[in-house]
């Protein structure tokens, strides 16, 4: 069934390629890795990975743990097929990665404390939070269960921050400019997205076109 | 989030005499599908002439025996409908229901419930009372997917006695007023790990409805996946 994912996969079209940036600035990236069989083709889990300039190893920032890796997207058989989602560089990288030094750890172990795997908060939960803390800009895919809980009932910007989203756990809507038009249903996502253009859908990388970026 | 179920289920060891005895005591099964279904109205006029639905359906089983078990599910879909196009949902919640586990993942389940379906502006929204029988069949790499559905309909005196095949003349019928079926194959994988068996794979099939005295027929494609504990668990 391997090459149907991949198949899948093939539909998204102009991924970022899964290469590492030279550390001569302060990098940051949004990965995200499929879980485990057999929900490899429904469900991924996010990392932030924090390189500072000139280091050598990367900080990964996830529920339930921070760790120190040499490989940014090798999660050996924890989490297959990664999907890079955005980099940051430079300034706007030491600024993003003081930020998660500071805040990620209170929201792992407000997350660890309350977690529950479905439908939320759960580590895309953490992806999703750990984003808007921050401003970084970026939207993790709608594989990504439980990225839009907010409780029982909650309302506010997107992590993309061009869009407003009302969620509850059975029912939620995400608009924006970037993010297109998603509605979620018991924490499945489907939707459009109009720029990059694609059909978003629970399934895979979680869209049919063009990768978001 | 796979590590963090398997933090979870580690910090559940300071409970382990309970999750044991729950383990003991209880097994089950799931599955999801994610499907998409297109139909096309084959005879009969009805104001509807091809129905288009996407979503989702969320089943368990769980009991004490090897055999028997306590069946519910969870079915959404929207979509829309062609000809006085517009606007189609069916969902339906049944929390009622009965199941046999001929196999570790082979599931044969009766349920019931209430359910919803119409389409804005071309088929009269009504309530529904859905009595469903599902078959997930086979371990392996194939997996047969059956579903049969008859539903008595509410609050709409447009679609009663909606299913030609269940008609009985000019008397209401008690058998039903709309039929479904669905008849598939799903290829994909099974797997055995932490103890649990599990499936996955894409599947296509051929549906059948009847409503507003019209027949239509058509195709499925869509991607499940199912978890099962071992029956032997549950004694």
């Amino acid at each position: 069934m391997r090459w149907l994912f991949w198949v899948s996969v093939a539909c998204t079209f102009a991924k970022q390629p899964l290469v590492a940036p030279p550390n001569d600035v302060t990098t940051v990236l949004l990965v995200t890795g499929t879980l485990g069989r057999p929900l490899d083709g429904i469900a991924r889990h996010p990392w932030l990975a924090v390189r500072r300039k000139g280091a050598q190893m990367w900080q990964l920032y996830e529920v339930p743990s921070v760790a120190t890796e040499s490989d940014p997207f090798d999660r050996g058989h924890d989490y297959g097929n990664p999907i890079l989602h955005a980099v940051w560089r430079g300034d706007e990288a030491d600024r993003a990665a003081d930020c998660i030094e500071h805040e990620a750890e209170p929201i792992i172990r407000d997350i660890d404390d309350h977690y529950i795997f479905y439908p939320g908060p759960n580590s895309n939960t953490f992806g999703d939070r750990i984003l808007r803390k921050c401003g970084l800009h970026a939207s993790l895919p709608s594989t990504s269960i439980g990225k839009d809980w907010r409780g029982l009932i909650g309302a506010g910007v997107t992590s993309e921050g061009t869009g407003v989203q009302v969620e509850t756990p059975i029912v939620g809507l995400k608009i924006g400019l970037k993010e297109g038009i998603e509605l979620h249903v018991i924490g499945l996502s489907i939707g459009v997205d109009f720029w990059p253009p694609a059909i978003i859908l629970p399934l895979g990388p979680g869209r049919l076109g063009f990768a978001d970026r | 989030m796979r590590s963090a179920l398997i933090v979870m289920l580690l910090c559940g060891t300071a409970h382990a005499d309970r999750w044991s005895r729950l383990a003991d005591e209880w097994s089950g099964a799931a599955w999801l599908h994610y499907e998409a279904t297109v139909l096309d109205r084959v005879e009969h006029d009805a104001s509807v002439k091809q129905i288009g639905l996407a979503g989702a359906r969320l089943h368990g089983v769980f009991g004490h025996g090897h055999v028997f078990a306590f069946h519910a599910g969870l079915d959404l879909a929207a979509g829309g409908t062609v000809g006085q196009g517009g606007f189609a949902y069916d969902v339906a919640f049944m929390p009622f229901g009965v199941a046999l586990r001929p196999s570790e993942r082979s599931v044969i389940a009766l349920g019931t419930g209430v359910g919803a379906m119409g389409g804005v502006p071309s088929l009269d929204g009504a309530v529904t009372l859905p009595i469903d029988l599902t078959a997930e069949v086979g371990d392996g790499r194939v997996r047969l997917l059956a579903r049969g559905r008859v539903s008595y309909v509410a609050g709409a005196a447009s679609r009663a006695d909606g299913a030609p095949s269940l008609s009985t003349g000019p008397e209401s019928s008690l058998l039903g007023d709309e039929l479904e079926a669905m008849l598939g194959v799903r290829i994909g994988r099974g797997y055995h790990e932490y103890g649990f068996n599990s499936g996955n794979g894409y599947f296509v099939a051929a549906s059948y409805r009847e409503l507003e005295g019209a027949r239509f027929a058509g195709v499925t494609f869509g991607y499940s996946i199912d978890l099962a504990s071992p029956r032997s668990m549950g004694r």
